[in-house]
C-alpha cells in the first residue's frame, strides 16, 4: 500500500495496460491484452465491444474472480481511497484485503440474476449474509437493513419478499433484488456486466432508470459492460471501445457517437440496426467475423476487417492508444505513428 | 377442406386462433386453471411480404409462430394456408398424415445457431436432411443442391463437409438458412433470428434475409422482441401484449404514429444509440400481465397511464382506425401518442 497525495480529479479506479491470459492446452488466450481504463467519482464508464473483446474478463480481473486456467499477467489495477492506492493485481485473490475489496469498495451485478442467486436460500437470507460479511450488524438488523434495501430498488411489498426464493420473482424483480445485494455495503464502483440484455425492453427501461436515480443518490461510479450501443449512449459518460482484448477507442460519450475516430467504432455504429433507420434497408456491413482467439491476427487486430487498411503497416506492428481531441483517444495508425 | 381465404393473394390467414395451456397441481395433476398464452390473433400474411410479430416475453408470439407450423397444436380457431398447388388448407385441424407435404411449403429458422445445428453432423448432413426426410433426389443431387444452397447463402460450398463447431455464429446461422430453403418454402418463420448474434453479425444476416426475400419471393413471418430490428426486414407489424394483438398496421405507420399506448411505450423504452436523444424515456410500471390471470377489461390497463373506467371493465376490440391500421385500446381515437420522429 503507497500514499500518494489526494486529488479529487483522479480517477478513483484506474487500470494500466492490464493483461489477462488463459492458458489453455491448445493454447494461450489473450482475453486481455493490454487494456487501460480510467473511472472516475459518481460517472458511468462504458465499455462496448463484441463477444471475445475481453471486456468481461476485464471486470472480472478487476475483482480477481478470474477463473483457472486465467491470470492476470501484468499490469495496474489501482484503487484509489483518502490519498491511499491499492494495486489490485498486487493482492492475493483470497486474501482477507481482497475479500473486502470486492462486495465492499466494488461490487459486481451480472447479466443473469436467475443463476447469480442460490435456489436453495431465500434472496433475503442470502443478502443477510452479505451484509453481515462487511458490517457488523446482528441478524435483525441485517434483515432490516435487507428490507430498507428492497425498498430502496422499488420492490413492492419488500417484507414479504425478502422470504422469498428467486424462482419466485420475475426477471425484472431478480435483477432488482441482485442490485439490492450489490448496494447494501455501499459500494464506491458498481460494476454492471450485461445488466439488462437478458430482460424485455420495457423493464430493462425501468432497471435503468433505477441504476440512474442510485447513482444520483448514493454517488458511486459504474462500470457498464455491454454490446447495446442503445444503452452506452443513454447512461454513460464516457465510454471505451474494445476489440479482441485491447480497448481501441476511449472518449466522453458524445464524442464517441458524433466524431468516433477509430474505424472499428465507425463501423460498428453504422451497421447496428436503428430504431430510426428507414423501413426495409440495408445495413452497411463490418466484413468478415471476430477472429478465433487462438487466431489473433498480428498487428492491429482489426485489420483484416479494416476499411483503411493500410497493408505493411496495420499488419506489422500494433498501434497505441494516442490523443486524437480532447479527453479522446483511439489506436489506429491513420492518426499519426504510434510505433511501440 | 376449408373455404377458400378471401383474397388470392394472402398466403397465410389467421383467424381467432387461441391456444391454452393446461397448469396442473397435486398429486392427480388436476387441472386448475388455464394460461391464455395465445387468445384471439387473427392476421394474414401475403404472398411475399414480411409480417414481424413483436412483442415481451411471454406475449404469446412464439407461440403463434409455433402454431402456424403446427410445432404445436392449438387449441381453437383457423390457420388457413395457401398451398403450392391451389387449395387452402387448415393447418389447425390437419390430420397429422396431411400436415407432411405442407411442412415441405413451411420451413422455420431458429434463434440460437449454436443449439439448433447437430454438432456431429457436416453440414452437408444438416443443410441436406429435409431432402433426404422428404424423399428428394439422388444422393449426388442432393450434394449438388446443398452446394447452391450454400452459395446461396454467402458459404463456400468446399465446406460442405465440416462440422459446425468449425464455424462462427454468423455462418452458422447462414447454415440453418440454407437448411430451412433446402426444400423451397413458400413460408418461412424466423424466430429471433439475430437476436443470439454479435452486432456486428446481426446486420449480415438480416441483409441476408432481405437479399433472398428478394431473389426468391419468399415470405416471412418474423418473430422478434428488437424493434429496431423489425424496422429493418418488415412490411407490417403486429404487437402482441399477454396473447393478444393489440396493434397492428404498415411498418412506417406503426413506428412514426403508434395508436396504442403499449406501443407507444415500447418504442419510448428502446434505447438510443445517440446520447443527444437521452432521457425521454417513458417507464412503465409493473410487470406484464399474467397470462394465466389476466386483468378484467383490457389487459394492459394496470400499467397504462391513459387508461379510464371504461378500460377496466370492458375488453376493448382489434378494430381500424386507419386503413391497414387496427388498434385495440377504446381511446385509440382520441389520444395523440408520441412516435419515433421519420
Amino acid at each position: 500500500m503507497t500514499a500518494t497525495p489526494a486529488d479529487a480529479a483522479r480517477p478513483i479506479l484506474e487500470v494500466r495496460d492490464l493483461r489477462t491470459y488463459f492458458f489453455q492446452d491448445e493454447g494461450t488466450v489473450k482475453a486481455v491484452d493490454g487494456a487501460g481504463l480510467s473511472v472516475y467519482a459518481g460517472k458511468t464508464l462504458g465499455i462496448v465491444g463484441e463477444s471475445g473483446c475481453g471486456k468481461s474478463v476485464t471486470a472480472r480481473s478487476i475483482l480477481r474472480i478470474v477463473e483457472r486456467p486465467g491470470r492476470v499477467v501484468s499490469g495496474e489495477i489501482l484503487l484509489r481511497e483518502d490519498g491511499r492506492e491499492t494495486d489490485l493485481a498486487r493482492l492475493d485473490a483470497e486474501s482477507r484485503e481482497m475479500r473486502q475489496v470486492r462486495g465492499g469498495d466494488i461490487a459486481l451485478i451480472f447479466q443473469e440474476p436467475m443463476t447469480s442467486f442460490s435456489p436453495v436460500h431465500t434472496v433475503g437470507n442470502q443478502m443477510i449474509e452479505t451484509i453481515r460479511l462487511h458490517q457488523a450488524l446482528d441478524k435483525k438488523a441485517a434483515r432490516e437493513k435487507a428490507i430498507e434495501m428492497f425498498r430502496l430498488v422499488g420492490i413492492p411489498r419488500p417484507e414479504r419478499r425478502v422470504d422469498e426464493y428467486a424462482f419466485q420473482l420475475s426477471g425484472g424483480l431478480r435483477q432488482r433484488a441482485m442490485i439490492a445485494l450489490a448496494l447494501s455495503c455501499a459500494p464506491r464502483i458498481l460494476i454492471a456486466d450485461e445488466p439488462t440484455t437478458a430482460l424485455d425492453v420495457t423493464t430493462q427501461a425501468q432497471i435503468l432508470s433505477l441504476l440512474t436515480r442510485l447513482q444520483q443518490r448514493e454517488g458511486m461510479a459504474i462500470i457498464l459492460i455491454t454490446h447495446n450501443l442503445g444503452v452506452v449512449a443513454e447512461m454513460c459518460d464516457q465510454v471505451a471501445v474494445m476489440y479482441l482484448g485491447r480497448v481501441v477507442e476511449q472518449g466522453p460519450v458524445d464524442a464517441i457517437f458524433h466524431a468516433p475516430r477509430h474505424p472499428y467504432t465507425r463501423a460498428l455504429l453504422r451497421s447496428i440496426p436503428s430504431i430510426h433507420a428507414p423501413v426495409r434497408t440495408r445495413l452497411p456491413t463490418i466484413a468478415g467475423s471476430i477472429p478465433h482467439p487462438y487466431n489473433r491476427p498480428p498487428g492491429c487486430p482489426f485489420h483484416p476487417r479494416c476499411p483503411d487498411f493500410m497493408p505493411g503497416r496495420c499488419d506489422r506492428a500494433e498501434p497505441a492508444l494516442l490523443p486524437v481531441a480532447a479527453g479522446q483517444q483511439a489506436a489506429c495508425f491513420l492518426y499519426g505513428d504510434a510505433q511501440p | 377442406m376449408t373455404p377458400a381465404a378471401g383474397d388470392d393473394n394472402r398466403l397465410l390467414e389467421v383467424r381467432d386462433l387461441q391456444k391454452l395451456f393446461p397448469i396442473r397441481r397435486g398429486f392427480l395433476r388436476r387441472v386448475v386453471g388455464q394460461v391464455r398464452a395465445v387468445d384471439g390473433v387473427s392476421f394474414h400474411v401475403e404472398r411475399g411480404e414480411t409480417l414481424a410479430l413483436v412483442g415481451e416475453s411471454g406475449c404469446g408470439k412464439t407461440t403463434t409462430s409455433r402454431c402456424v407450423l403446427r410445432a404445436v397444436t392449438p387449441t381453437a380457431g383457423q390457420i388457413l394456408f395457401r398451398t403450392a398447388e391451389g387449395p387452402v388448407l387448415d393447418v389447425a385441424t390437419l390430420p397429422r398424415r396431411g400436415l407432411r407435404p405442407l411442412r415441405r411449403q413451411m420451413q422455420m429458422i431458429f434463434q440460437d445457431p449454436f443449439s439448433s445445428l447437430n454438432p456431429r453432423r457436416t453440414l452437408l448432413d444438416i443443410v441436406a436432411e429435409p431432402l433426404v426426410a422428404n424423399r428428394v433426389g439422388t444422393r449426388a443431387e442432393r450434394v449438388e443442391r446443398v452446394a447452391e444452397l450454400l452459395r446461396l447463402v454467402g458459404l463456400r460450398p468446399e465446406y460442405m463437409r465440416r462440422y459446425p463447431h468449425a464455424f462462427s455464429g454468423g455462418q452458422r446461422q447462414r447454415v440453418g438458412i440454407a437448411r430451412a430453403l433446402a426444400l423451397n418454402p413458400r413460408l418461412v418463420v424466423a424466430d429471433e433470428p439475430v437476436s443470439a448474434l454479435d452486432v456486428s453479425v446481426q446486420a449480415q444476416i438480416l441483409n441476408l434475409m432481405l437479399d433472398l426475400q428478394a431473389q426468391l419471393g419468399l415470405t416471412y413471418l418474423f418473430v422478434a422482441h428488437d424493434l429496431s430490428v423489425v424496422k429493418h426486414v418488415s412490411d407490417r407489424v403486429a404487437v402482441m401484449y399477454v396473447g393478444q394483438i393489440v396493434e397492428m398496421a404498415e411498418t412506417e405507420a406503426l413506428f412514426t404514429s403508434p395508436r396504442h399506448p403499449y406501443t407507444e411505450a415500447l418504442l419510448s423504452a428502446v434505447p438510443k444509440p445517440d446520447p443527444r436523444l437521452r432521457a425521454q424515456r417513458i417507464v412503465l410500471e409493473g410487470d406484464v400481465a399474467d397470462a394465466a390471470n389476466p386483468p378484467p377489461g383490457c389487459y394492459f390497463h394496470p400499467r397504462c397511464s391513459y387508461a379510464v373506467e371504461r378500460c377496466r371493465v370492458e375488453t376493448p376490440r382489434l378494430e381500424p382506425v386507419a386503413p391497414g391500421h387496427f388498434v385495440a385500446c377504446h381511446r385509440a381515437r382520441e389520444l395523440t401518442l408520441r412516435g419515433i420522429a421519420p
